[in-house]
């Protein structure tokens, strides 16, 4: 009799469902995966390295870069590691927008990880609808920070503008008569807060449809529930954060647990699943947008009524306004110097995280009183969960790896860094 | 385990994906959210940072004064300035590149001119044809700044108070 | 006087500190940081800043750190809340004038004003009325001012004053319409006149040769050693794009302490000259080829392999490289050729064979400001060794008597009593000396502890160089001083060592047979020359060395410049490197070997001088010849020395008491020449330095004022001046420093090049 040997097979990195460049190596026992081996790297760019040989603010962007469908959370845990370094904290307002920002950066990942994720399981109008909620989302980081993706928007000691009190406006064109032109820019005629406020109060009825659309959708069960199932010891023991673990049912969330920016003051709830399979992580994600939507709420009401500054007036850290930059001395030094040198932290080292919407993202900064990190580790909760891969996905079909992947939620530019 | 009527008939009147499909239904008479891009386009905030530009005073004078604030703020190494004194005296650039491939748009370089020279224009539609391009010389950047200046000074005022 | 320690407390620490010391200098010991403009541990304390108030126990007010005495039991806080509002007021205060000029600023980034109102100052001033505005003032070609952003530190001030020696710059008008000035503007003269620039804590001096030219984060810094004179002071090479782009002193204080002088400042302008060669050329037929490095490397080595050795010669300039003199001299005895030096100033070299393994100061060079009495043969100190002449001047300035004999009235700045006779005479006051025990210098020199007498570039150059060093040998024998030599070039100590004189080995071992000097061997007998770094100006006798070299069939040149005059000599010229292109080691009068790594690259095709001569002796086929670093050339140069002390000056040759001068004053009407050599005209480099070019004096004839009343010659008349063949027209200036029967036309300057020896004849008439 022939021996029979295991089929070994590429997935990836060029597959439309590999979220970027993964490379699985699959060891394939008929349909059924034996092993699975992430090969990773390909989008590796040397973050890491490359903020040791600039000042801390030039490497902001790149936290951006790090995992593209969460920018500004990316740069919450970074510019909360110099923070914490510095001993300083931002002003209350700046907090608040720290809070809002993040939530709205985690509806942004989530439905970016529902459309492709259901497009992966093969619910193609998803990704369309979640796309068009994006629009409005990226339109409020445009106008904050002047980027739809890659903000720079916060700083340590804040966040670099106040929110705009203008949004921009639909011109009517050829196409469109004023009188549609007026229609569309009818959430527009506000602050950055009415648009938001507006979509807020559109939003949980988005969701009701998403969840009409696959809830309860036989297919879409049939594909999730009892996929991927991860007990929760054994999703603690392999570092998973984020959904992923409270899908197992860990109740563990940084938000409620070690609460930064303005988490303490918000009212939300942590959902929490009970099977641990890939249904439940859907069913905590969905959730988790509903949570997001009413922190943003809050946030929107507190912002109104408190106005005041956004970044710490410590010409130690932060830029003067630029009025005074062009007309007093000592700020145009500080301006000068912040720009050139930067500043110096002290000695010492600091772990800052936040509940990122994939899960726990660090920054562990090790100072040696210089200007430029000696050290910079960037703790991606998607390194973790991809190097559980091969656990969740053993056993089961080929065509489930794809439904795993999705459910991990993995975003490249992270796991390589 | 009893046998469940509303289950049966659940399932078999295909229920959840009717109502899945009355979702997709009601969006097929809703008005289209498509914008005709090109012809037409989003609304672009005041603060957008799209393609570079050099500004020049009223008078027609370059603002910018080769103090290599940007180049040193840079993160990405994209900006290359030379400079010379000028026969008044004056510090001026004789070459400032902004490598577009380098450059990560961060806004930095704006957020450090002392003197409101080097601009984020609201420009996001350009592309490269030959090798080289992506280097957008003084000319080519102070050119976008003339081409473009109501609007830039439009915009930049409108954003003035919050910087 | 035994120093008395006590203990003080700074910051509630306890700290020991010297009694009578100033808090600012232990804080400092103590790495205690207390912010300051005006004082700077070189110089006096003038306390007029007042940015550094430091909080003093049972003191109401703060008290300046830099002129607060410590005593014992004194308790003082540099970070209170009560110094940190004093400082911050006064750096608010500081402010108020400063011109918001820091984007347009050279000084912007390595800017004191700049670093203290960040770490100690306020974050917004509270004056928002118009500010002062200084009107501009041009002080030279050196130095770029912007006084508007001056703070009135005075540390400019207070450098002329003691340590440049020449009260330049001063302070008009009173409270905020002080201004630093020139009093009348003019440029600064003097030698040390750059350090201001880093002494200014803000951009009022900055460089003006490397103005704009790039900023302060953007430039690499590269260690590196001063290649123009025998001090060897450690350099800060800045490089920009791998372009050198300024040089800053490094501190050391065995050697240069902070300071350097204009010449080590600037010089490097002259590394990116039009004269640079960037490709290895051949002349055919009276034109030049640009060539491979093979094609010229295998014509270089033709030439030489096919060149008769005792018709050829080969010189070495003393500011290359002890790598590279050692190579040179190797690959010329490798192909037999013994005609070899580098003394081309020098003329006189009846008693080299007594003459010690290099001539070297006999002292650290930092014990020069211990001696009690120093006693200076031929020497322009001050402008040819301008840091040794800042440490004779901290020795005068504690007391000790400095002599000097010199062919003319050389300026110092401090009291010497200084003897100028005509060179022709020289010998013969030194002669009186000699045999006069009771003589005042010799009575000084004998009666002062630490005493030194040295032999300066003028007496080397010196027709009667032998007599004078063995007269001055036995003077300092007789008195107990040291006898040194305030040696002429960079390395002029290394070239001694590495064996480029025609009499010994490297390492001064014995050669079986030896060559000739360069006085003898520069003539029209030679078919073929290899210079190295050697040009007309560095000749003692341009007239003659053209002569010569023109003469000559082949000349080899291995430098890194090419002028129009080389050019017409030269056959083949294969570029090399200058001090920042390449590694290397120097030693300084002193005997320290000083090595360094190369800045940046040469231009071009050039290469590094010593890869240039090993390769060539590789293509000439010199056994042996294959070191692949220059640590390694080093290494062996110092095996070959076996622990021979550098720095002994032991004299064994015979004393000139009753020779005769060899000084020509024979012909009628005729002065003697006082030659000596500009001081930014030394080497190839300064040469090209522009903005040290425009400091020197425009060319003119120095006469007697008798001389010149016996001519009917005022100051400002055309004068034909005539040496040998050639006659050139030049003004006449007038200078009772010049003994009668003298004239003075320095060595190196554009004019001389066409003339004859430097300590020679000149004909002198009024035209038209």
């Amino acid at each position: 009799m022939p021996e029979i040997r295991n089929f070994t097979l590429n997935f990836g990195p060029a597959h439309p469902a590999a979220h970027g460049v993964l490379r699985l190596v699959l060891e394939m026992d008929g349909e059924t995966i034996v092993r699975a081996d992430p090969h990773i790297g390909l989008l590796h760019r040397g973050t890491e390295k490359l903020a040791e040989s600039k000042p801390y603010n030039q490497s902001i962007g790149y936290m951006d870069r790090l995992d593209y469908v969460s920018m500004m959370c990316n740069e919450h845990g970074y510019v909360l590691a110099i923070e914490k370094l510095l001993g300083i904290t931002p002003p209350e307002r700046a907090l608040y927008i720290r809070t809002m920002f993040d939530e709205i950066t985690r509806i942004l990942n989530h439905l970016l990880w529902i459309g492709a994720h259901a497009l992966d399981v093969g619910a193609m109008t998803m990704f369309l609808y979640a796309f068009r909620e994006r629009e409005d989302l990226m339109d409020a980081y445009e106008a904050v920070s002047g980027a739809r993706l890659h903000a720079t928007y916060y700083r340590p000691g804040g966040v670099y503008r106040d929110l705009p009190d203008s949004m921009p406006q639909f011109l009517p064109n050829r196409f469109r008569t004023e009188a549609e032109a007026k229609r569309l820019n009818a959430n527009r005629g506000g602050s950055l807060l009415d648009f938001l406020e507006d979509f807020t109060n559109r939003f949980p009825g988005y969701v009701d449809e998403y969840e009409t659309l696959l809830t309860d959708n036989r297919i879409w069960k049939q594909r999730l529930v009892g996929i991927g199932v991860v007990s929760p010891e054994r999703a603690l023991q392999l570092g998973f954060s984020g959904a992923m673990l409270r899908g197992s049912g860990v109740e563990w969330d940084l938000r409620k647990k070690q609460p930064y920016a303005a988490y303490d003051k918000m009212d939300f709830d942590i959902p929490v699943g009970t099977h641990g399979d890939s249904y439940d992580r859907y069913l905590v994600r969905i959730e988790e947008m509903r949570q997001s939507n009413r922190i943003i709420k809050q946030c929107i009401d507190w912002l109104r009524v408190n106005p005041g500054e956004v970044m710490l007036e410590d010409s130690k850290i932060a830029p003067p306004k630029r009025a005074e930059m062009k007309q007093d001395m000592e700020a145009l030094i500080q301006h000068f110097k912040l720009m050139t040198e930067g500043y110096c932290l002290p000695e010492g080292e600091a772990y800052a995280a936040v509940e990122h919407p994939k899960g726990e993202f660090g920054c562990y900064i090790v100072s040696d009183g210089a200007n430029k990190p000696y050290r910079l580790k960037v703790r991606a909760p998607g390194f973790a969960h991809l190097s559980g891969l091969d656990e969740m996905v053993k056993g089961h079909m080929l065509a489930d790896v794809v439904a795993i992947i999705g459910t991990q939620d993995i975003v490249f530019g992270e796991v390589d860094r | 385990m009893s046998f469940n009527w509303k289950h049966y008939f659940k399932t078999f009147s295909l229920k959840e994906l009717m109502q899945g499909m009355g979702v997709t239904g009601k969006y097929f008479f809703e008005r289209k959210i498509t914008i005709q891009y090109p012809e037409e386009k989003t609304p672009i905030s005041n603060r957008f940072r799209g393609h570079h530009a050099l500004r020049r005073y009223p008078n027609g004078e370059e603002r910018c004064i080769a103090c290599k604030l940007c180049e040193a703020v840079c993160p990405a190494l994209a900006i290359t300035i030379d400079l010379e004194e000028r026969p008044d005296g004056t510090r001026r650039t004789t070459r400032y590149d902004i490598d577009m491939f380098k450059c990560i748009y961060c806004g930095f370089c704006e957020e450090a001119c002392p003197v409101d020279a080097i601009v984020e224009t609201n420009i996001f539609e350009y592309h490269f044809e030959n090798r080289g391009e992506n280097i957008q010389t003084k000319d080519k950047l102070l050119a976008i700044g003339d081409k473009h200046e109501a609007e830039i000074a439009k915009m930049k005022a409108a954003d003035a108070p919050y910087r | 006087m035994a120093e008395e320690f006590v203990t003080i407390e700074i910051n509630d620490q306890p700290v020991q500190a010297r009694k009578g010391a100033m808090l600012i200098e232990v804080a400092d010991n103590n790495g205690i940081s207390i912010p300051r403009f005006c004082y700077h541990k070189k110089l006096s304390i003038a306390a007029n800043c007042r940015m550094c108030l430091v909080e003093m126990e049972k003191s109401w007010k703060p008290v300046p750190a830099c002129a607060t005495p410590v005593n014992a039991g004194m308790k003082f806080w540099t970070r209170s809340d009560k110094a940190k509002n004093a400082q911050k007021g006064i750096m608010e205060f500081l402010l108020i004038n400063h011109p918001l000029d820091c984007p347009i600023c050279d000084q912007g980034g390595e800017c004191e004003l700049q670093d203290v109102s960040v770490g100690y100052g306020s974050n917004k001033s509270q004056y928002a009325e118009i500010k002062r505005v200084v009107q501009d003032k041009d002080i030279g070609p050196l130095i770029e001012t912007e006084m508007t952003r001056c703070i009135q530190c005075t540390r400019c001030v207070r450098f002329g004053d003691e340590i440049a020696g020449m009260r330049e710059m001063g302070g008009v008008g009173r409270g905020d319409r002080l201004e630093i000035g020139t009093y009348i503007e003019k440029s600064l003269q003097s030698e040390l006149s750059g350090n201001v620039i880093d002494l200014c804590p803000v951009g009022a001096l900055t460089a003006k040769p490397s103005r704009y030219k790039a900023r302060a984060w953007e430039m690499v810094a590269h260690d590196a050693i001063a290649p123009h004179d025998s001090v060897g002071s450690h350099l800060q090479v800045h490089t920009f794009r791998k372009e050198v782009v300024r040089a800053v002193p490094r501190e050391n204080d065995a050697i240069n302490e902070c300071w350097i002088s204009d010449r080590d400042r600037f010089s490097y302008q002259g590394i990116a000259s039009a004269d640079r060669i960037t490709k290895p050329m051949l002349k055919r037929d009276g034109h030049w080829y640009e060539v491979s490095w093979q094609q010229a490397l295998d014509a270089t080595a033709e030439i030489l392999r096919a060149a008769d050795p005792a018709r050829t010669g080969a010189l070495a300039s003393a500011t290359s490289t002890v790598e590279e003199l050692y190579l040179f001299q190797r690959l010329m005895r490798g192909l037999n050729i013994r005609n070899i030096d580098h003394r081309v100033r020098q003329t006189d070299f009846s008693d080299q064979s007594a003459a010690p393994l290099c001539p070297s100061l006999g002292m650290p060079i930092a014990q020069l400001e211990q001696q009690n009495a120093v006693f200076l043969i031929g020497s322009n100190v001050r402008q040819e060794q301008p840091l040794l002449n800042h440490r004779i001047r901290k020795a005068a300035l504690k007391g000790a008597a400095v002599m000097a004999l010199n062919p003319r009235a050389f300026d110092f700045n401090y009291d010497v009593a200084q003897q100028a006779v005509a060179p022709a005479d020289m010998l013969q006051a030194l002669q009186a000396m000699a045999n006069d025990p009771d003589n005042a210098v010799m009575a000084t020199l004998k009666n002062a502890e630490h005493a030194a007498v040295l032999l300066g570039n003028v007496a080397v150059q010196h027709p009667d160089f032998a007599a004078l060093r063995g007269l001055a040998y036995t003077i300092a024998e007789q008195t107990g001083a040291t006898f040194g030599y305030l040696a002429e070039s960079a390395n002029t100590v290394g070239a001694w060592v590495a064996g480029v004189v025609p009499h010994r080995l490297s390492a001064g071992r014995e050669l079986k047979q030896a060559g000739v000097p360069v006085g003898e061997f520069l003539s029209e007998n030679t078919r073929t020359f290899v210079l190295l770094n050697t040009e007309l100006a560095d000749f003692a006798n341009p007239q003659q060395a053209m002569k010569a070299l023109s003469a000559a069939e082949n000349v080899i040149v291995i430098a890194p410049f090419a002028d129009n005059t080389t050019r017409k000599y030269a056959t083949v010229l294969l570029p090399s490197s200058t001090f920042a292109e390449t590694s290397g080691t120097f030693i300084n009068a002193a005997g320290q070997w000083q090595s360094f790594k190369g800045a940046t690259v040469p231009p071009g095709e050039a290469r590094p001088t010593w890869k240039v001569l090993r390769v060539l002796g590789n293509t000439a086929g010199v056994p042996e010849f294959d070191w692949v670093a220059t640590e390694e050339i080093v290494a062996e140069l110092h095996l070959e020395l076996d622990g021979v002390a550098v720095c002994n000056n032991r004299y064994a040759g015979t004393v000139g008491r009753d020779a005769k001068s060899c000084v020509s004053t024979t012909a009628d009407g005729a002065f003697q020449r006082i030659g000596d050599v500009q001081m930014y005209r030394v080497d190839p480099l300064v040469r090209r330095a522009k903005a040290l070019q425009a400091m020197i004096p425009p060319a003119a004839v120095q006469l007697n004022p008798q001389d010149a009343a016996n001519m009917g010659v005022a100051a400002g008349d055309t004068l034909k001046v005539s040496q040998g063949a050639v006659t050139i027209t030049l003004p006449a200036q007038l200078d009772a420093g010049i003994p009668a029967g003298c004239a003075g036309l320095q060595s190196g300057i554009e004019v001389s090049n066409v003339l004859g020896a430097a300590f020679g004849a000149l004909q002198i008439a009024k035209a038209g």
